[in-house]
């Protein structure tokens, strides 16, 4: 077997195995909120994995493009900044243009999945009160232009993965993800909690209320099919935008094994010693944020190093998850903020800090920095604008009955678990 | 002062961008784009200062 054709037949199967990530992340945002929103929370998966698919083949993938395809570019002090695909849209062509070889289709199939992922994180935040109808539009807004502009500038030839030719830096670098998927998911579940805002009974004079998830069992196993999902999307990024090879995904597959690990065993740890006794759901959130950390430089990081992040990502997210919902008053029920965002950008920069490449450290750590400040500073911005204009046309919260009812009964008409469950409140006088 | 917020987080973003045109050296880059950072990183807090003022609502 050639060397190319290998290459292929592991993109391939790395790809094929990205749709468990989004299967894991589904029943963890499920599970993590209550039971009388379970269904409408895996039909909002569903209904925003397939917006994302096909908005991203319709509009996204024209304006993500790829490496060496046509793009616009904008002259601006004497350097010509890559910023938008120009690929025919409704990815016309694309039948001929496997003849030329199997890439731009590989592109589009990752497209469609990277897109449908981060198109689910922000349900984590708006559970239990976001609307069907405002997950799918928000779905399509980040299908048909956030994804794909950070997408381009990253993956496909943009001024990001330029800065070397552009600015004598080394080229942004997201291996796995971490910034183009984790933490513009992360990203958009920020704006989306600000946006809802928090659920009826979090907050009464200031306190939060604790408000568990239904079901611990399903989050935890959840945990085992995103592990799963993330060996092939991490893959799948490395082998299609950084060529990677056989070995390098071995050591891709070694890395994300060990960053959930760690992730997790750091979270198991500081709650044991914060509360006592071990938090499941937290525990859980450690191994997604050891996860995405790891992903930023999979197939590059030594093991020891993969560790290291992914301890620091499983410590930080069980505070940041207490930070933002006892101080800052953002009721995020799955922690998808914390875990996509916070893990996200955390291994973003860590990626800068142990990265060896030929650059020297302050110039790695520079373009990572360029990288997270593109996207604080430019795409939360547009994100968080272009949310709000959607709640004008499409309203995101449900109103204050259907918070009590729950999101079943209001929006799909029954509940999940029509035979088993009573609700604690149902009875008490509102 | 949600608004200031957004115009702080684009100019953080600016300014670490303009630093890339105008500065040579790896550190002095590095110190505007991280400047840069910050500066986001102080309008990110003031979008979420105005959230928490209306969550706790008038006093």
């Amino acid at each position: 077997m050639t060397a190319n054709a290998m290459s292929l037949n592991l993109c391939l199967m790395s790809i094929l195995l990205a749709p468990f990530a989004a299967a894991g992340l589904a029943l963890i945002q499920q599970g993590l909120g209550r039971s009388r929103s379970a269904a409408h929370s895996m039909l909002c998966s569903l209904c925003a994995l397939s917006t994302a698919a096909i908005i991203f083949v319709l509009v996204g993938s024209s304006w993500m493009g790829f490496a060496g395809g046509a793009a616009h570019g904008l002259h601006l002090a004497g350097r010509m900044i890559d910023w938008l695909g120009a690929e025919p849209f409704f990815a016309s062509g694309i039948g001929s243009s496997l003849l030329a070889g199997p890439y731009r289709a590989l592109v589009l199939a990752y497209g469609i999945f990277a897109a449908g992922l981060a198109a689910l994180i922000p349900i984590n935040s708006g559970s239990d009160r976001w609307r069907l109808a405002a997950v799918a539009a928000a779905s399509a807004l980040l299908a048909a232009i956030l994804f794909p502009l950070f997408g381009h500038w990253v993956w496909g030839d943009g001024w990001l993965a330029q800065l070397g030719p552009l600015f004598g830096l080394p080229g942004f670098t997201d291996l796995g993800g971490a910034a183009g998927i984790q933490v513009l998911g992360g990203l958009c579940a920020l704006s989306v909690a600000w946006i809802v805002g928090p659920r009826q009974g979090k907050y009464t004079e200031g306190m939060a209320a604790a408000i568990p998830g239904h079901n611990i069992v399903q989050v935890l196993f959840g945990c085992m099919l995103a592990l799963i999902g993330w060996i092939g999307l991490e893959s799948a990024t490395s082998i299609l935008f950084y060529g990677a090879g056989a070995g390098q995904i071995a050591l891709t597959l070694i890395n994300a094994v060990l960053a959930a690990a760690s992730g997790c065993l750091a979270a198991v740890l500081t709650t044991r010693l914060r509360y006592r006794k071990p938090d499941a759901s937290l525990s859980a959130n450690g191994w997604i944020a050891g996860l995405v950390a790891g992903s930023a430089g999979c197939a590059r990081l030594t093991p020891a190093d993969t560790i290291l992040i992914a301890l620091v990502a499983g410590t930080l997210v069980t505070f940041l998850v207490e930070t933002l919902e006892l101080r800052l008053l953002i009721d995020d029920p799955g922690g998808a903020i914390s875990v996509h965002l916070g893990a996200g950008l955390w291994g973003m920069l860590a990626y800068g800090l142990f990265a060896s490449s030929g650059a020297s450290r302050g110039a790695l750590l520079l373009a990572q920095l360029v990288g997270a400040a593109t996207l604080l500073g430019l795409l939360f911005p547009l994100i968080h604008i272009s949310h709000r204009l959607l709640n004008r046309l499409i309203p995101f919260r449900v109103d204050a009955d259907g918070d009590w009812q729950g999101m079943d009964i209001r929006e799909l008409g029954a509940g999940a678990y029509p035979e088993f469950v009573l609700h604690a409140d149902e009875f008490t006088p509102r | 002062m949600s608004l200031f917020g957004y115009l702080l987080l684009l100019s953080g973003w600016l300014l670490g961008l303009a630093s890339l045109f105008l500065l040579a050296g790896v550190g002095q880059r590095l110190i505007f784009v991280a400047a840069g950072l910050a500066v986001e990183l102080l309008g990110l807090g003031l979008i979420t200062y105005r959230y928490r003022a209306l969550q706790r609502g008038p006093k």
